[in-house]
């Protein structure tokens, strides 16, 4: 298992060289010059001339590339263009929070979802499993950014239960609104993934047997369907908290929430390459071992899988 | 032989009519389509400002709330909503099947290549794949429309290129499979190249997954587009998108809410009803391989 996790790792260094070589290619066609944009619109052009002197950006194409992989593979992430703070500091204090806004959308979903894949599973066919996976059939359809704006003006403007944007520091009420707006879709989601599986449990004999033997409905569904449903629920979180990355750039920015995804978004807008690579690369990184984990977590439960 | 395929196709459709929601969904967007092919007939200029207007002796000021003549109410130049909202469905539309069919286009041969031509082939083109769904997607869309400047065949672009590896992988899959089959066996006994076995053998029975994952991946798209569009990086101004109008309406949004409110609505019922007719599709074909493929990327 240790071996195979450190295969899988070393797996991810040719994916993010990629990575890398794709963002420089892509951002060197970019219209705009970083030195002209770090300058400032009215800037002296001997004053561009240095900075584009300083920064390098006057050497050819494949030295500034070499170089910048170099850097990468020492774990030097440079100087963001735009704030010239070291990147590492930034990152070291943006990535934890989308950490807690992921895992905080991810730990409502992961309940919410199964509880109501529960309730539908139970009451098959009935007009409570119909009402929940129109439901879910809604939250997966559900436009994130609009989403997002329509839970603003409804909790902050008109309800002013929550505040609209921005963040607090730890659990505070500014994590609820983009947390269950990011959480909404994973529900809906999970309460299918949920109902889906317990209906194939269901259809067991061992189930039968359980009932057979005058186990009560709720322990019956908690000793044994739930658990023999969890390989198919505990894949799909893992899945969806990848998705749930992939969405989080939106959310960050329209909640204003600081964390690694609107760092991104901001360093794209202003052409900042080594800001956009750098959590380019983190996003990466992280999506791989949620990837890792999940597979890792899978031959736990289910010990027919082993890896080698 | 004919008969025989009527048939499949009559069962086909039998099973599929059996999810009302399904048949739902497929009307919903037969209306949709409708209204955006024959907008100009319909619906009035949605670049037509009117910025005051009479009523009961009182000149009001726009944005109008939703009335006789506006049925989704105006924005703050007096434009018609309702009528921008049916030009917005129209890009949507156009951009949800040109994506789909770029990227599936794109992802089904590089999939049968990567299932059916030699390892080295086949590991060159999954290391792509790797390298592009490590990506953030909607942060390599925004990059890639800020590289080709914003508009619909950018977008277009952008969308299709991290949509196809999904594709790639899902026909790989299928393709490998089938390729242990005795009949692409027997194909290439009787002497059948490679091409001539994918494109006859291979191709037609990996169908199923192949357009449930196109009807899975359109909602996708949809939705990045109006992602790409209220960020400010897809579709611009002269050309209506659902995305730009909900972005322009978010500073009036207390003011009218209706603005940013209607289009969204409508963006989710459309999305909705792809949904509705691809879960409709899933139950037809019943591929177990494309059933994970549907959210794994939508994140917009």
């Amino acid at each position: 298992m240790l071996g195979y996790s450190v295969r899988r790792l070393i797996q991810i260094v040719p994916i993010l060289i990629g990575l890398v070589t794709v963002l420089f290619a892509l951002l060197n066609i970019l219209p705009g010059d970083p030195a002209r944009m770090m300058a400032g619109p009215f800037a002296d052009p001997d004053v561009v001339k240095t900075i584009r002197e300083e920064m390098g950006f006057n050497r050819p194409l494949w030295v500034q590339y070499l170089d910048n992989l170099g850097n990468l593979a020492r774990g030097e992430f440079g100087r963001s263009y735009q704030s010239r703070r070291p990147i590492l500091r930034d990152l070291i204090e943006v990535f934890p929070k989308t950490i807690q806004l992921a895992v905080a959308a991810e730990v409502a979903s992961a309940l919410i979802g199964i509880w109501l894949g529960v309730i539908a599973a139970a009451r098959r066919n009935g007009w409570a499993d119909r009402l929940i996976m129109m439901i879910a059939a809604l939250n997966l359809s559900f436009p994130l950014f609009w989403l997002a704006l329509m839970l603003q003006i409804a909790f902050a403007v008109f309800l002013r239960l929550l505040p609209p944007s921005g963040y607090g520091i730890g659990f505070d009420r500014f994590i609820i609104l983009p947390a269950f707006t990011l959480a909404l879709p994973s529900l809906g989601l999970l309460a299918r993934i949920t109902r889906a599986a317990l209906l194939e449990v269901m259809a067991e004999d061992y189930i039968r047997t359980a009932r057979a033997k005058g186990l009560r409905n709720a322990l019956v569904m908690r000793r044994h369907m739930l658990p023999n449903a969890l390989i198919p629920i505990v894949s799909t979180i893992g899945t969806d908290f990848v998705r749930l990355l992939g969405g989080i750039p939106i959310i960050e920015v329209i909640f204003a929430w600081p964390g690694i995804g609107k760092y991104a978004y901001d360093a794209l807008v202003f052409r900042d390459l080594p800001a956009l690579q750098a959590s380019v690369v983190v996003l990466a990184v992280s999506v791989s071992l949620v990837n890792l984990a999940v597979d890792l977590l899978y031959a736990y439960i289910n010990p027919r899988i082993r890896y080698v | 032989m004919r008969t025989s395929i009527r048939e499949f196709a009559t069962s086909d459709w039998r099973r599929f009519r059996r999810s009302r929601l399904a048949v739902v969904g497929v009307g919903v967007i037969l209306l949709f389509a409708l209204l955006a092919a024959f907008a100009p007939y319909i619906v009035t200029d949605p670049t037509q400002i009117e910025m005051r207007r009479e009523q009961d002796g009182q000149t009001l000021r726009p944005p109008f709330p939703p009335n006789r003549l506006n049925l989704f109410g105006t924005d703050q130049l007096g434009r018609d909503i309702f009528a921008r909202v049916v030009y917005g469905l129209r890009t949507s539309l156009i951009v949800g099947i040109l994506v789909r069919g770029i990227s599936m286009v794109a992802g089904v041969l590089l999939g049968l290549i990567s299932g059916f031509f030699p390892r080295f082939v086949d590991d060159l083109i999954m290391r792509i794949t790797d390298i592009m769904l490590a990506f953030p997607v909607i942060l390599l869309a925004m990059t890639v429309t800020a590289v080709l400047g914003p508009g619909l065949v950018t977008v277009c672009v952008a969308l299709a290129l991290v949509a196809w590896p999904d594709v790639a992988r899902l026909v790989r899959g299928q393709a490998m499979s089938i390729k242990g089959q005795t009949y692409v066996e027997a194909a290439r006994c009787v002497g059948a190249g490679s091409w001539r076995i994918l494109l006859r053998h291979v191709l037609p029975n990996c169908m199923g997954p192949i357009i449930v994952a196109f009807s899975m991946g359109i909602p996708g798209a949809i939705m990045y587009e109006a992602g790409l569009s209220f960020f400010g990086f897809g579709i611009q101004p002269p050309t209506p998108s659902l995305g730009s109008i909900i972005s322009d309406g978010r500073g009036y949004i207390t003011v009218a809410p209706w603005y940013p409110g209607f289009p969204g609505l409508v963006l989710t019922i459309l999305v909705l009803s792809v949904n509705l007719v691809g879960d409709g599709l899933i139950d037809v074909m019943n591929p177990r391989a494309a059933s994970g493929l549907q959210n794994s990327r939508s994140a917009t």
